[in-house]
């Protein structure tokens, strides 16, 4: 059992810790994202990108062959903790973790060589396209079709929810290919251009401001050559793409909040001391930093087991995924009764408290759900890593029919 | 990083288990609660043969000199089991204290003889008006005085839900030498034979264990000057060192006994039947079942970092992190559980939950509760370095004359166009 770092763990988090510290703007407030997606912004990460690429970060976890340092889990951790530290993030963010590990694992020679150079560079920007009005928790009811047309497929159907600003190079979009029982069984993956012809955006602003998309394809076409993988072995792939999101290291980041929230509690006066001496402060306080190291020990478990995955076999539930979701609301509602009446300031006021964070732990509400909500994980914990039972899937639409005749 | 046993420790842990699983099954755990000393002769000299009183001691003395993973390996099994003994007052809370502070023949006298198992010690600390005041752990609770006479100390006072007292060949019991300067500083350990006129022990009646700890009333004890263990007045840096060690087992226990429960509730849902169906399949009851595991993947995660960290320096934070975490979250899971047994697991003679769950009142409170850990947690964070600042080109985020993203003119927008 050991909880320090390797020699060379910490020289890598050093490097990485030096080129934030120069890089990022002296501006920037990592606790107030929202900002970061605003096409300036996205230029910004973009340069950052190509600065890491420099040092071979961007890619570390990649095989060598295409680029990569073949870095392990461990390893990899220890960057992307450095960058959670630092709220930092390489540009083309979604490519990266969506669409580089597709083609990596599955995708033909051409597609790797097409796809995987750019990408390295930060240069593609691509969304996740999986969310409809009626695929949400339960994604294999993807509904957009894309039928097979002479050399081209022709996509018709409608996105929702979907995050990352605005103009996306590419839609990684999860399409209906075949009507087959199971549903999960007749999806496939397809890359579309962002400006392909038929393809419209309606933005959805979410109550903490950051930016999602409505996106609608009228009978776009695409040439077969983009999809990824296997024809209806979509749903598969983006499960492994799920697989590589997983990476931890959200961790430190957790450890930036307390510092940072503590140099306010010093700074900020009550009843003519330290706020931090404040009995209900000092109490959320301790209670949020208690939950910001585990999850930091989540993050590194998930890390920890991926290196060992020869030795453990496959890790069956992830508690860790649910445990700042947990948590995000306790620990807003503990500030709730610090700030009290202040919570409902937004930044701009000029009576603002802690930069209008109070409320905003409220607003963000949105991110609990982005990715799956709690709720599935934790059917997928009961399930999966439990063995509990539950109804057999053939029999939902049964019982649906049986629910209207009641 | 690395949240993997060693070899050794695993083997430890599988021999732990085997033989608690063997000679301390749940009929002799109930048996030794309704025995008036609260354990028992043989399983303690059984575990003195198996070198368990000896894993922390170091090897001039007959132990092993293993760390705190390794005890926290055998406290886990120990939770898992809910093992009654004295191995905590006698091993961490005494043994280690006179290890710490104490002189070499006070080391050489006492320390074989706690491996070897023949003797039992108690650490007398809390007191009745500390502990209802919030003070038990910390220096200022102490109040009892030992005041010198001639080559004797006098000792009078009362000391409160003192653990193991009863049995005990010894007291180490913290005393306030001094006045004045800050409390922590007028604090005096004293190895007080348990068999002293003028001592007395009142069993307490707890919801656990009723017979284990113990009101200890000193009427003028006398204890001679040369069982002073440590330096006169510096006696409660020592001892909060063992009580944090302590702390962290008792995480470690409520780990192990976490464990346990976790794996017979989720059973328990897969195979009890009611309308036709196992009571699992319910997403109420696999809410309960995923609390419960959910925690206690962080008590587990939270005590092996802690155990790591006792002999790390400056990670006093984590350390008190594990049981202000443990001590709140064992009780949930024990609550979750019972939701899910409804009405078997409140049945006290037919399972095991009753047992459980009294034992968690216990180490929730004993050695600090989660009030208590959480204000050493926020006098640590006082001391957190404010964060390092970024040196890069600004972009001008925050000049008020940019535009911003405008939320409401997407809003607007939007309303517009449908
Ligand atoms: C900020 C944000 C960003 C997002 N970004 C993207 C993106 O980039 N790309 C993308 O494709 N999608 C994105 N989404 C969509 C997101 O993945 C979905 O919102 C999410 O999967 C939940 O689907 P839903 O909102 O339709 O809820 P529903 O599926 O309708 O669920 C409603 C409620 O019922 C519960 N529920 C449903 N089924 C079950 C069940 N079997 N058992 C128990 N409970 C159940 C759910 O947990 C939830 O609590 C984003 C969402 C948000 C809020
Ligand atoms: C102190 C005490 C006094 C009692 N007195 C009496 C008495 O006088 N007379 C008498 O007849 N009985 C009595 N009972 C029995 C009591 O009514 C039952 O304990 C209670 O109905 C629950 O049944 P159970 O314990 O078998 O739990 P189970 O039915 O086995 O339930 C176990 C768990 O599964 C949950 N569960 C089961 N089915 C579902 C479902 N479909 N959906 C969601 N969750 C589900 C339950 O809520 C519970 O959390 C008493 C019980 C106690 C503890």
């Amino acid at each position: 059992m050991e909880f320090g770092f390797s020699e060379e763990q910490q020289k890598l988090m050093a490097e990485m810790r030096d080129f934030c510290i120069n890089e990022l703007p002296e501006d920037y407030d990592p606790e107030y994202t929202g900002r970061f997606q605003e096409a300036e912004t996205q230029e910004f990460w973009k340069q950052f990108h190509q600065k890491g690429v420099q040092k071979g970060w961007p890619t570390a976890g990649w095989p060598k062959k295409y680029g990569g340092m073949g870095f392990s889990a461990m390893e990899q951790a220890a960057i992307s903790s450095e960058m959670s530290y630092w709220g930092a993030r390489w540009g083309g963010i979604m490519a990266m973790t969506l669409v580089a590990p597709t083609v990596l694992t599955s995708g033909t020679e051409e597609q790797r060589e097409k796809w995987i150079p750019p990408i390295a560079r930060g240069e593609i920007t691509a969304f996740e396209c999986f969310t409809e009005p009626d695929a949400g928790s339960d994604e294999a009811n993807v509904q957009l079709r894309a039928v097979p047309d002479g050399d081209e497929y022709v996509l018709n159907g409608q996105k929702t929810f979907i995050s990352g600003g605005t103009k996306p190079d590419w839609l990684y979009t999860l399409c209906k290919t075949a009507d087959v029982t199971p549903k999960h069984r007749g999806l496939s993956i397809f890359m579309v251009p962002g400006d392909a012809p038929g393809v419209s955006y309606r933005p959805l602003p979410t109550m903490g401001g950051s930016q999602q998309n409505e996106i609608f394809y009228d009978n776009v076409r695409v040439p077969k050559e983009n999809l990824l993988g296997e024809l209806n072995r979509g749903f598969y792939l983006a499960m492994t793409t799920f697989e590589f999101e997983r990476a931890a290291g959200g961790g430190l980041g957790a450890r930036r909040s307390m510092e940072k929230i503590m140099e306010y509690a010093r700074q900020e006066k009550r009843n003519g001391k330290p706020l931090y001496q404040d009995s209900k402060a000092r109490d959320m306080l301790a209670r949020m930093a208690i939950h910001k190291h585990l999850e930091f020990l989540f993050g590194w478990y998930t890390a920890w087991h991926r290196s060992q995955r020869e030795r453990l076999g496959p890790q069956h539930y992830n508690s860790g995924t649910l445990w700042h979701r947990l948590w995000q609301t306790f620990d807003g509602e503990k500030m709730g009764q610090v700030f009290g009446m202040y919570t409902q300031l937004r930044q701009k006021s000029k009576y603002a408290r802690y930069n209008g964070r109070p409320g905003r732990t409220w607003e963000y509400m949105h991110a609990i759900h982005a990715a799956g909500s709690p709720e599935i994980r934790r059917v997928v914990i009961a399930d999966r890593g439990l063995g509990l039972p539950r109804i057999p899937r053939q029999f939902n639409v049964q019982i649906n029919e049986a629910l209207k005749q009641v | 990083m690395d949240f993997a046993l060693s070899e050794d420790q695993e083997m430890l842990k599988t021999m732990a288990r085997d033989f608690l699983e063997k000679e301390c099954p749940e009929a002799v755990v109930r048996q030794i609660e309704t025995d008036e000393r609260g354990y028992s002769p043989e399983l303690w000299r059984q575990i003195a043969e198996l070198g368990w009183l000896g894993i922390s001691i170091p090897e001039e003395y007959g132990g092993t000199g293993g760390d705190a993973v390794d005890l926290m390996v055998i406290h886990e099994e120990m939770g898992r089991a809910l093992f009654p003994s004295p191995h905590l007052s006698t091993v961490v809370l005494c043994g280690h204290t006179i290890l710490e502070a104490g002189s070499d023949e006070q080391k050489k006298e006492l320390l074989p003889k706690i491996v070897n198992g023949e003797l039992i010690l108690a650490m007398a600390l809390t007191e009745p008006e500390s502990s209802w005041d919030g003070k038990a752990w910390d220096p200022e609770g102490v109040t009892v005085r030992a005041v010198p006479d001639g080559d004797d100390y006098i000792i009078d006072g009362i000391k409160l839900f003192v653990h193991d007292a009863h049995i005990a060949d010894y007291l180490l019991c913290a005393a306030r030498t001094r006045d004045d300067g800050p409390s922590e500083e007028g604090i005096t350990l004293f190895l007080v034979d348990a068999k002293s006129p003028g001592i007395s022990y009142e069993l307490l009646d707890t919801l656990a264990n009723r017979n284990k700890q113990c009101e200890v009333v000193f009427d003028k004890v006398k204890v001679p000057k040369q069982n002073i263990v440590g330096e006169l007045n510096d006696g409660w840096a020592p001892l909060f060192k063992s009580v944090k060690t302590g702390a962290v087992l008792l995480c470690a226990q409520m780990v192990g006994a976490g464990q346990r429960i976790e794996e017979l509730t989720v059973d328990y849902a897969k195979t009890r039947i009611q309308f036709d169906m196992p009571i699992g399949i319910n997403q109420h009851v696999q809410e309960h079942c995923v609390q419960l595991v959910i925690r206690q993947d962080a008590c587990r995660y939270a005590t092996q970092y802690a155990a790591w960290a006792l002999g790390q320096p400056g990670q006093d934070m984590e350390v008190a992190m594990a049981k202000a975490w443990c001590s709140e979250a064992f009780e949930h899971i024990c609550w979750r559980a019972h939701q899910v047994f409804a009405g078997v697991g409140t049945m006290a003679v037919l399972h095991i939950m009753p047992l459980y769950t009294r034992r968690g009142i216990v180490m929730e409170n004993y050695l600090g509760d989660t009030p208590f850990w959480l204000e050493k947690v926020a006098l640590e964070l006082e001391k957190l370095p404010p964060h390092m600042k970024t040196k890069g080109k600004p972009l001008g985020l925050w000049d008020p004359q940019r535009k911003q993203v405008p939320v409401w003119e997407i809003w607007r927008e939007y309303a517009e166009s449908l």
